[in-house]
């Protein structure tokens, strides 16, 4: 109890209430639960809690193909309210696994919240065809280097712009700069930029790092100087007039854009998809960008508890799906969404007899992902000085 | 009547509502107040709470800009009461002792309640189109002439933010004034009239003094809601209106606990100040005895 002050965390404490929890089940096992636990090994059930984007739009797809049911429970897609859930709610204790934007298993692995993952377990056939860049990406293996989720969605973000307003080649091929959102005369006071700090900050750091305007180590993990030099220059950017608006929600994305008020915004692609439907075909690119991306991905993590529930075999089957071609097919036909193996998804979609349009948007998908991946990219929603930077951010959004 | 009514529900001598009211009072109430100014003094790392007492967090309270997304929300909800207020007060005195027949006053009662059925974003969103550069009103202004370029200020700033505000909480502040006006007896006026009273001291004397419950009830429902504001400033202030609800919401996001406590905090204590300073000088004019007692005359 010396070090009571600076070594209680609430991780500790929630610890506390799994050991507790522990203690229940064992007592629970040793009153005659052992039924139910027989019953829970043969369970075709897997609870699932986590990013609603992640679902597929009616899991009866997956419940023919592996026989499994999921049961899915939707989180709201802020880091701050999803750890909190699973780190003092106990999740685990009803959830198998959770699916969240990469980052979170830096805090939650090594405290205790996820299971290791093991590659080589029998039904994840498909762990060793699944490309580097996805299964030993940011997304899934912790700063300490463990394997701590496999991967589920993904893409590279960056912004959409109107090209015929900004002066660029109207096919959306060419490379833009992130400086044509953040720094040119170009742009400015037509340009929208999100007010989410973990968002939009690492975007304008790669920028700076790139351009050698400030010297950046890592632009998804800045320090709290590296951050106020980023705060410097957008505070500067923010008085010169170059933002029309911080947006904040992606209704408002598709709003500015299709009612003409900004000409550029760093945004969701399905923003931009969404704006051309009322505009028209290719009126909004989503940038190729010279600099890099801010590549987010959703990963999966196998609660701690759920080791001892006897369903690892459909746990691991489940992770095994979302890098399989069934749900990559589904995930891009309906949310525009890229992810592991989209050679799978073009071969589902093909052997199933999907339309050639719906084909040739997979093939586009998979092109178009490979030639961002290429480039750097930040992406985190745990940085290390996350309090630092959001301090940081909070001078930006009241300079 | 009231006599006969206290009588018949026996309440007792009351000895034990005092020491209930303080021990529930303080369960629900000063208890999280306690828990909250405590937590304010730890820190947060790397998405941890680190239970070590510092200073750290109210350092970072007034070096970060925070400081001034108190005052900010501080200042635009005192701005928004007063102009309901400024608005409210004659509309609920036209309403209940106006010359205003029974079917005017069920129908501006049912429009000043319909809003608080629909979802407060939805309402709000709908200004938007209104106030955007291509929207009805910039329209207007270029096909009329009175402007020759879209008139930005119309949204994304601290304006349509406090003009929506004002029109959101304009039922918070109208209704309990129209109510404890509307319960004025009029043989108080009227012979305040048959006395040669003018107006002015009918409005002061009488209406004023015996309408300050609810003008006070009007001013905390209108204040806390504003303070409380989210989707005015989110919507339409186009995150150029930084105020302490999104500044809570962004510290949680990385769950800055502590950063959140000391926010809260530091509103309460403004509050306080504020609520002390409007007492002490509300002492002044009116003396809060004399209106209650007034109401049980």
């Amino acid at each position: 109890m010396k070090d009571r002050f600076s070594t209680h965390t609430q991780l500790e404490l929630s610890r506390r209430d799994m050991f507790k929890g522990a203690l229940g089940l064992a007592a629970v096992a040793a009153t005659g639960g052992l039924a139910q636990q027989a019953d829970a090994a043969e369970s075709t059930t897997v609870r699932a809690y986590g990013v609603t984007t992640a679902q597929l739009t009616d899991w009866s797809v997956m419940q023919k193909s592996l026989g499994i049911t999921m049961n899915y429970t939707g989180s709201n897609n802020d880091v701050g309210v999803y750890m909190q859930a699973v780190m003092q709610s106990g999740l685990g204790n009803s959830e198998d696994i959770f699916i969240f934007e990469g980052g979170t298993q830096n805090i939650l692995g090594p405290h205790g919240a996820y299971l290791p993952i093991d590659v080589n377990q029998k039904e994840l056939t498909l762990w060793s065809r699944t490309p580097d860049a996805w299964k030993h990406s940011g997304v899934v293996v912790g700063s300490d280097g463990k394997q701590w989720g496999t991967p589920v969605i993904g893409n590279a973000d960056s912004f959409g712009y109107i090209a015929s307003k900004i002066g660029v080649n109207p096919n959306g091929l060419d490379d833009v700069s992130w400086g044509m959102l953040l720094d040119s005369d170009k742009t400015r006071g037509r340009a929208a930029f999100d007010q989410t700090w973990n968002y939009s900050l690492p975007s304008a750091a790669l920028y700076l790092k790139a351009t050698g305007k400030a010297k950046i180590d890592n632009p998804g993990d800045p320090t709290g100087e590296e951050a106020r030099a980023v705060v410097d220059f957008l505070v500067a950017r923010k008085k010169a007039g170059q933002f029309r608006t911080l947006e904040n929600s992606f209704e408002q994305q598709i709003q500015l854009l299709t009612n003409g008020e900004v000409d550029i915004i760093n945004c969701w692609e399905p923003a931009a998809r969404e704006a051309n439907k009322k505009l028209g075909p290719n009126a909004v690119c989503y940038a190729y960008t010279v600099e890099g991306y801010y590549k987010w991905g959703h990963g999966a993590y196998i609660a701690s508890q759920a080791a001892s529930r006897g369903n690892l075999d459909n746990i691991y089957k489940v992770l095994n799906y979302f890098m399989d071609g069934e749900y990559r097919a589904y995930q891009a036909r309906d949310r525009g969404y890229a992810g592991p193996n989209m050679d799978l998804g073009v071969a589902y979609a093909q052997a199933h007899n999907w339309s050639a349009d719906q084909i040739a948007e997979l093939k586009a998908t998979q092109v178009k992902v490979d030639r961002k991946f290429q480039k750097p990219f930040v992406s985190t929603t745990t940085p290390s000085h996350a309090d630092a930077i959001e301090d940081e951010w909070q001078r930006f959004l009241n300079a | 009547m009231m006599r006969n009514l206290t009588q018949r529900l026996n309440l007792g001598d009351g000895r034990w509502a005092l020491p209930c009211f303080i021990g529930v009072w303080s369960l629900l109430v000063i208890a999280p107040l306690v828990v909250l100014i405590v937590f304010s003094f730890f820190q947060t790392q790397y998405f941890m709470t680190v239970y070590k007492p510092s200073l750290y967090t109210w350092n970072d309270l007034f070096s970060s800009g925070r400081f001034e997304v108190t005052l900010r929300t501080l200042r635009i909800a005192l701005t928004v009461t007063l102009i309901d207020l400024a608005i409210g007060f004659p509309f609920a005195l036209w309403l209940a002792k106006g010359k205003t027949s029974r079917t005017v006053q069920a129908i501006a009662l049912a429009l000043l309640t319909i809003p608080f059925f629909i979802d407060l974003s939805s309402r709000i969103i709908v200004w938007r189109p209104i106030l955007d550069e291509h929207g009805l009103i910039n329209n207007f202004l270029l096909a009329t002439h009175i402007a020759s370029a879209p008139q930005h200020w119309l949204l994304y700033t601290e304006w349509p933010v406090h003009f929506v505000m004002v029109i959101s909480n304009f039922p918070m502040m109208v209704l309990p004034i129209y109510m404890a006006i509307n319960v004025i007896d009029d043989t108080l006026i009227a012979a305040c009239q048959d006395l040669g009273g003018s107006p002015f001291r009918v409005l002061r004397d009488i209406i004023l003094p015996l309408s300050l419950p609810g003008i006070l009830g009007g001013i905390v429902f209108t204040l806390g809601s504003a303070l409380a504001a989210w989707v005015e400033p989110s919507m339409l202030g186009g995150g150029f209106v930084d105020v302490l609800s999104n500044s809570i919401s962004s510290a949680y996001s990385a769950l800055r606990v502590p950063m959140v406590a000391a926010l809260s905090t530091f509103v309460v204590v403004l509050l306080a100040l504020l609520l002390l300073i409007l007492t002490l000088a509300m002492r002044r004019f009116v003396r809060f005895g004399e209106v209650f007692r007034s109401m049980k005359s």
